[in-house]
């Protein structure tokens, strides 16, 4: 190593950072999952005292994995991993690049008997034979001639020594992508309720955030399994932008649908307030009218004697169930009235509350009566809409994060060496390998090259 | 139900396959591994096709899901890749030693599966939010990790045993002599820690996916996603105390509990903490 180094920088690329940084990784996250985090905090406010509390907001605790803390460690992660790689990355080029000679006498300072055999074969016929045999298992092989012998070298692997860097890199990149999200990602969400149009969702806490489009809620279908849980539910949402109509999608669960970088989950569903209701209108003699009505809207009375308006529909009036308030013009007199779905229990529950309450009447628009037969039941859609900028950068890490890992498991780099020696009669054929890793994989290997070998040149010709 | 009959057989069988690899280590005879190894085999066929039985009764009642989807078919499919696994390092390494140590755990989950109060055993329609083809990716991978966590939590405890023993200057028992050598059990100890670093790797990866199509993001900081990214920390400092620091041993033996204690909490831990992936609800 040429490359005189600052404390800084050996500060930096030791591994004893990298074990102690993840440690305390580990251990905030752990934290994180003991404190109530967020949303969840509000109760811990009322078990401690409003001091403590305050402090223990000050310090982020109750928002962990968005402090300062784990951004710092996950910076210091970062400037670990990168200046480690950058310190090691040079040797492991050199590895990369090393072209053993076929001749390297020192490999074969201390072989074992174990790894050699002899055999009776021609120099020439049992270095072709090991030459045949390498260029099969390792495509190419490097030969050197002498006058006694013969020297063979194969290599195999060496990409794997960039599964640690791919892995390594792997990681910035996924510190990026997370980091990315975080700061220009937005997570809301938006209830919609079928046949109308959001403009708008709400950010955590509350706050609205104008969309550059809106999106309309055409319809939401709810299956059911037998037992009444939810089978599927899905959402016909309809993308607008200066009132045109540009996308139509079906949203269901597990499948989002994306408009312009926000994506729309289906999340939740539940009953709309407000919606259409069912009013019967009839006056005696004649016959009755049913009509479907909805707050706004505007009708004749029978006989063109005046007209009504539905001011309000309510699902729940006052704990009296379903009401609708209706305004009724006729020979020049204006009544409001409330209509209710079940009129009789009210009564009987409060005796007297016509009288209190002439609103309340039934009687109060004669000769007219208005009855509620029903309301329109009417559900929203629960809608999770976030952007996330960072995903496709994390996306990208967590391919070469099992690729890398892929790499490092599944292959080494090695070299294997044959000599094949004039000795008596025959041959003298030995084999040899250098890896950094794995050496109980290599010796495996060795064995097998020998025993082919010893199995080729014994085989009769 | 047919299939929860033939998986509590499978629990017997399991016993007596443990039962079998004891007698091995304490009398000394080859003859009981044997033994144990075929009824080993014979229960995890058992615990196959009770797999696919259930797999196939899902389908016919109209639901059609791997059965992977609630507490007690997790546990039951633990089990097995538990079990999976030790037979095809057995067959690999032609050492029975391992599964005195490993399929009692194998034993042990499912009789907890078949007998523990408040576990439903009925096979149950998925609500939406877990139909998905990720599911299955996500849990068989998931598993896999863990039982290769499994088998590097029983080698430690070996490790831990044998190097008790021959601290002491004892004249070691049959039961320690027939244990592997702490140089083979350190060395397997780290090739199962790293097959199951990778398949936890997996697990995580596909996890996230799934959520971001689920709920809208790929990381959300549920306790369960926590736990399991605390859990593969654990073995990155394991990894890297070995390749790097030299650990060897009682230390990595150490880390291996240590590993294994995070898997169980992530596993069964975190369903006292709210969250997403709760079984328990
Ligand atoms: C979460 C973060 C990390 C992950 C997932 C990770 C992953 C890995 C893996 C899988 C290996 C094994 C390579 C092999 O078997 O050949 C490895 C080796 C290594 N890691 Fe990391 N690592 C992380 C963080 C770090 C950091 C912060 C450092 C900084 C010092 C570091 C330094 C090393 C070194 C020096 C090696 C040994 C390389 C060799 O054998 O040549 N790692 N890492």
């Amino acid at each position: 190593m040429s490359r005189k180094k600052s404390g800084i920088w050996s500060f930096f690329s030791s591994v004893q950072l990298a074990i102690v940084l993840l440690s305390l990784i580990a251990f905030f996250a752990l934290v994180g999952t003991l404190v109530p985090q967020r949303e969840a905090a509000v109760e811990m406010a009322a078990r401690v005292s409003p001091g403590l509390f305050s402090f223990l907001q000050k310090i982020q605790i109750f928002d962990l994995y968005h402090s300062v803390w784990f951004f710092l460690l996950m910076g210091l992660l970062a400037v670990n991993l990168a200046v480690c790689s950058l310190d090691r990355f040079p040797m492991a080029w050199r590895r990369f690049r090393m072209r053993p000679s076929a001749a390297s006498q020192e490999i074969w300072k201390d072989i074992s008997p174990a790894d050699r055999f002899q055999a009776k074969a021609g120099l020439q016929e049992a270095a072709a034979a090991a030459e045949r045999l390498l260029k099969k298992k390792y495509r190419t092989s490097m030969r050197e001639d002498g006058t006694e012998s013969v020297f063979l070298c194969a290599r195999k692997g060496r990409f794997s020594l960039f599964g640690v860097y791919i892995v390594h890199l792997s990681i910035l990149i996924l510190i990026a992508g997370a980091l990315i999200g975080s700061i220009f990602g937005v997570e809301a969400f938006v209830n919609i309720t079928e046949g109308e149009t959001a403009d708008a969702v709400f950010i955590r806490g509350g706050e609205r955030m104008i969309l550059p489009f809106s999106v309309r809620c055409d319809k939401f279908t709810l299956e059911l399994y037998d037992n009444g849980a939810p089978k599927t539910f899905q959402s016909d949402l309809t993308f607008l932008k200066d009132g045109k109509e540009l996308h139509t999608e079906k949203l269901l669960v597990n499948h989002p649908v994306e408009f312009e970088g926000f994506r729309f989950y289906q999340s939740s569903y539940g009953a709309a307030p407000g919606g259409k209701a069912t009013l019967e209108l009839s006056r005696p003699g004649g016959k009755s009218d049913v009509v479907n009505v909805a707050a706004g809207y505007t009708f004749d009375l029978p006989g063109k004697e005046g007209t009504f308006e539905i001011l309000k529909v309510e699902q729940n009036l006052m704990n009296m169930g379903p009401a609708v308030k209706v305004l009724v013009r006729s020979r020049g007199r204006e009544e409001t009235i409330f209509v209710f779905h079940h009129i009789d229990q009210i009564r009987q529950m409060n005796p007297g509350i016509i009288d209190q309450v002439p609103m309340f009447n039934p009687g109060l628009v004669r000769p007219y009566t208005f009855v509620l037969m029903g309301l329109e039941e009417k559900n929203y859609t629960g809608l999770q809409v976030s952007k996330d900028p960072g995903t496709p950068v994390v996306a990208f890490a967590a391919v070469l994060l099992v690729g890398g890992l892929m790499l490092i498991l599944l292959s080494y780099a090695r070299f294997v060496w044959v000599r094949v020696q004039l000795k008596g009669e025959g041959v003298d054929v030995s084999v040899a390998g250098r890896s950094y890793k794995n050496k109980a994989g290599l010796e495996k290997e060795l064995q097998y090259l020998l025993a082919e070998l010893k199995d080729n040149l014994e085989r009769p010709a | 139900m047919i299939n929860t009959t033939v998986l509590s057989w499978v629990t017997f069988i399991y016993f007596a396959a443990f039962v079998f690899y004891l007698f091995r280590m304490v009398l000394g005879r080859e003859f009981w591994g044997t033994v144990a190894t075929w009824v080993a085999r014979a229960g995890l066929a058992a615990h196959t096709a009770g797999l696919i039985i259930r797999w196939k009764a899902s389908y016919d009642m109209g639901m059609g899901h791997a059965p992977m989807s609630n507490f007690y078919e997790s546990l039951i499919f633990f089990a097995w890749t538990i079990a999976l696994l030790y037979l095809l390092i057995e067959w690999r390494l032609k050492n029975r030693s391992i599964g005195v140590f490993v399929m009692p755990i194998a034993f042990l989950i499912m009789a907890y599966a078949s007998i523990a109060p408040g576990i439903n055993q009925r096979i149950e329609p998925l609500i939406p939010a877990l139909q998905s083809n990720w599911l299955t990716s996500h849990v068989l991978t998931c598993f896999m990790g863990y039982a290769a966590f499994t088998v590097a939590f029983a080698l430690g405890i070996m490790y831990l045993i044998k190097s008790a023993f021959s601290v002491r200057g004892f004249t070691p028992g049959m039961f320690i002599r027939l244990l592997p050598s702490e140089y083979q059990m350190d060395d397997l100890m780290y090739s199962s820690a790293v097959l199951g670093f990778i398949f936890l790797t997996l697990g995580i990866v596909t996890g996230s996916v799934w959520a971001h199509y689920a709920w809208g993001s790929y990381w959300s900081w549920d306790p369960k996603e926590t736990w399991s990214l605390i859990t593969w920390i654990v073995y990155a400092v394991m990894l890297h105390a070995r390749l790097v620091r030299g650990w060897r041993g009682k230390r990595m033996a150490w880390m291996s509990i240590i590993g294994f204690a995070c898997v169980l909490f992530t596993y069964l831990g975190v369903n006292l903490l709210p969250s997403l992936h709760s079984y328990m609800t």
